[in-house]
């Protein structure tokens, strides 16, 4: 009875969220529709349909999904590197009084230069192609994923490892029972922001450093003037940033730290 | 730790002979009366703790022998480092002079047969309810781990929620799956730091009584240290009054107040006495230091 009556509210709940963003999105789509005829110019402002009709365009001949599988395999690309070593990093500084004072102002240091900052210097490093967009968006995740991890390695406490000694946990067990899975939430809102700025990260890379994907497509559009291939670049980009979030923060609450999201 | 060292519940001193009574791993330990205290369990002598660079209160030259199946009530104000003596006996710090027996034998640091209730947010959030009380079981090794778990969760009253999360729990609940966790390694000595001070009035004196109900059942040697009286003459069989300054044993008394001891007891004639008694020592103690 009541799981029922919890399940038609959160369904409820749910249904309401829809239709409201539902609204949102075509009183925005009205708003573009409107703009766009009242300034009847398909370079400066395409409309929603036409943006359409090229997507249709772009999926039929391919070069759609060529584009984003580029971009998403540099995020990916990028996004391992830089939690490979970011999150181990972390932890280690974070149980080492010696290390983090070596390493913690170096990071302080190059923690504020933008991404963009370093694409000279890996098209001096790298070349141009899909090396320097790596570099790019490791770059750019690297420090969201470090910072978290390292706030989730030094949040530890005490009465855990306590408890965890007095139940007989050797250092091992201390390791992998305590001291990871207490920084495991903050390790994932790491990776979470660091993927979304790798993605982000990485339209920017294209855009001056590469000869494919999305931002690619959108910097040879600009050039050429086919706006509505430009709106289409930008829209691809905001629906898979979103999406790729949305489902790590499913899988966070769902599988990976659901003690931090009871019901 | 406990590696090779065959497990607690296992070893022929802490298995229960008569037949009767919970699963036989759940059973145990010193049949004794709970004030006859011919084998020291644990004992203290001349601990000195210092200041260090924690915030732990110091203790000097403290000693103090705890027979078996005994409970103990340390009593005392904040700052009389009634806290950081159960550290010392649990071994989460070491102390600067003295030393301390368990069973005869110096402790060398934490271990498996000193059980740790803590005042609060003690329990391992990325684990059920279940796994928590199993967490020990598992690291000695045991395959039955589950079981234990599942049953020291039915005599703390919670078996129903074996499955949630601690976040999901009640403070209270949290406790006693604190104290199943603590009991479940089957310590000889239960070390509680002030666990139900966290705790609303109503709860804390059902806690008490189920306390006492999961000792009877048990019957660990219990170190429980509180600042508050009543909560000390209703629970133990000795207390132990500290002062302040620097943090030492002022007095002892043994509680006579026959078991099992329901809430009633709190207006029989002979609490009221014992309560009398240690008040008025507190107040001489919490007088001196008091500007």
């Amino acid at each position: 009875m009541t799981v029922a009556l919890q399940s038609l509210r959160k369904f409820k709940g749910v249904a309401v969220a829809i239709t409201l963003g539902a609204i949102g999105l075509s009183l925005f789509a009205g708003i573009w529709t409107w703009a766009s005829a009242h300034l009847g110019n398909d370079v400066l402002l395409p409309s929603p349909l036409s943006v359409l009709s090229t997507y249709a365009e772009l999926i039929a001949d391919g070069s759609l999904a060529k584009d984003i599988g580029a971009s998403i395999f540099r995020v990916f690309a990028g996004f391992s590197i830089a939690s490979t070593i970011a999150v181990p990093l972390a932890l280690v500084l974070a149980y080492s009084r010696i290390l983090r004072g070596l390493v913690m102002p170096l990071i302080a240091l190059i923690r504020p230069i933008p991404p963009i900052a370093w694409i000279p210097l890996a098209i001096l490093w790298m070349g141009l192609g899909d090396p320097p967009s790596y570099f790019i968006t490791s770059i750019a995740a690297f420090f969201p994923i470090f910072l978290n991890a390292f706030a989730g390695g030094t949040s530890l406490q005490q009465e855990h490892v306590n408890a965890a000694r007095s139940l007989g946990a050797g250092p091992f067990a201390l390791l992998t029972k305590v001291m990871l899975p207490s920084a495991l939430p903050m390790i994932v809102t790491g990776l979470r922001i660091g993927l979304g700025q790798a993605w982000m990260a990485v339209v920017t890379a294209e855009l001056i450093a590469a000869q494919s994907g999305l931002g690619y497509m959108i910097q040879i559009s600009r050039l050429s003037l086919e706006t509505s291939r430009v709106l289409v670049g930008m829209t691809v980009i905001g629906l898979l940033g979103a999406v790729m979030i949305g489902s790590l923060g499913v899988l966070e609450r769902r599988f990976i730290v659901p003690w931090n999201y009871p019901r | 730790m406990a590696r090779g060292v065959s497990p607690i519940h296992q070893r022929a001193d802490y298995i229960e002979t008569a037949p009767t009574g919970p699963a036989p791993h759940l059973h145990v330990v010193d049949p004794v009366p709970s004030h006859a205290q011919q084998k020291p369990r644990l004992s203290l002598d001349g601990v000195t703790v210092n200041f260090g660079a924690r915030a732990v209160s110091a203790v000097q030259d403290v000693s103090l022998t705890i027979g078996a199946g005994e409970f103990v009530a340390l009593l005392g104000p904040s700052g009389c480092g009634k806290s950081t003596l159960l550290n010392v006996m649990a071994g989460f710090c070491t102390p600067v002079q003295g030393r301390v027996l368990l069973d005869g034998e110096p402790l060398t640091g934490p271990s498996a047969k000193c059980g740790v209730v803590f005042q609060k947010h003690s329990l391992f959030p990325w684990m059920t309810a279940l796994d928590n009380v199993a967490f020990g079981p598992r690291r000695l090794g045991l395959t039955n781990a589950r079981q234990i778990a599942q049953d020291l969760l039915d005599i703390v009253g919670l078996a129903h929620v074996a499955n949630e999360w601690p976040a999901s729990l009640s403070g209270g609940m949290q406790q006693r799956v604190g104290i199943a966790r603590a009991l479940a390694t089957r310590p000889p000595v239960l070390l509680m730091d002030e666990p139900f001070g966290a705790l609303d009035a109503q709860t804390r004196s059902l806690m008490q009584e189920e306390l006492l109900s999961i000792w009877d059942k048990l019957r660990p040697t219990v170190v429980f240290v509180t600042h508050d009286i009543e909560e000390a003459i209703f629970l133990a069989d000795r207390v132990v009054v500290m002062q302040t300054y620097p943090g030492r044993i002022a007095r002892e008394f043994a509680i006579d107040i026959p078991r099992p001891r329901s809430a009633e007891v709190l207006n029989d004639h002979a609490f009221i006495e014992r309560r009398r008694e240690i008040t008025d020592v507190i107040r001489v103690e919490a007088r001196k230091t008091f500007r």
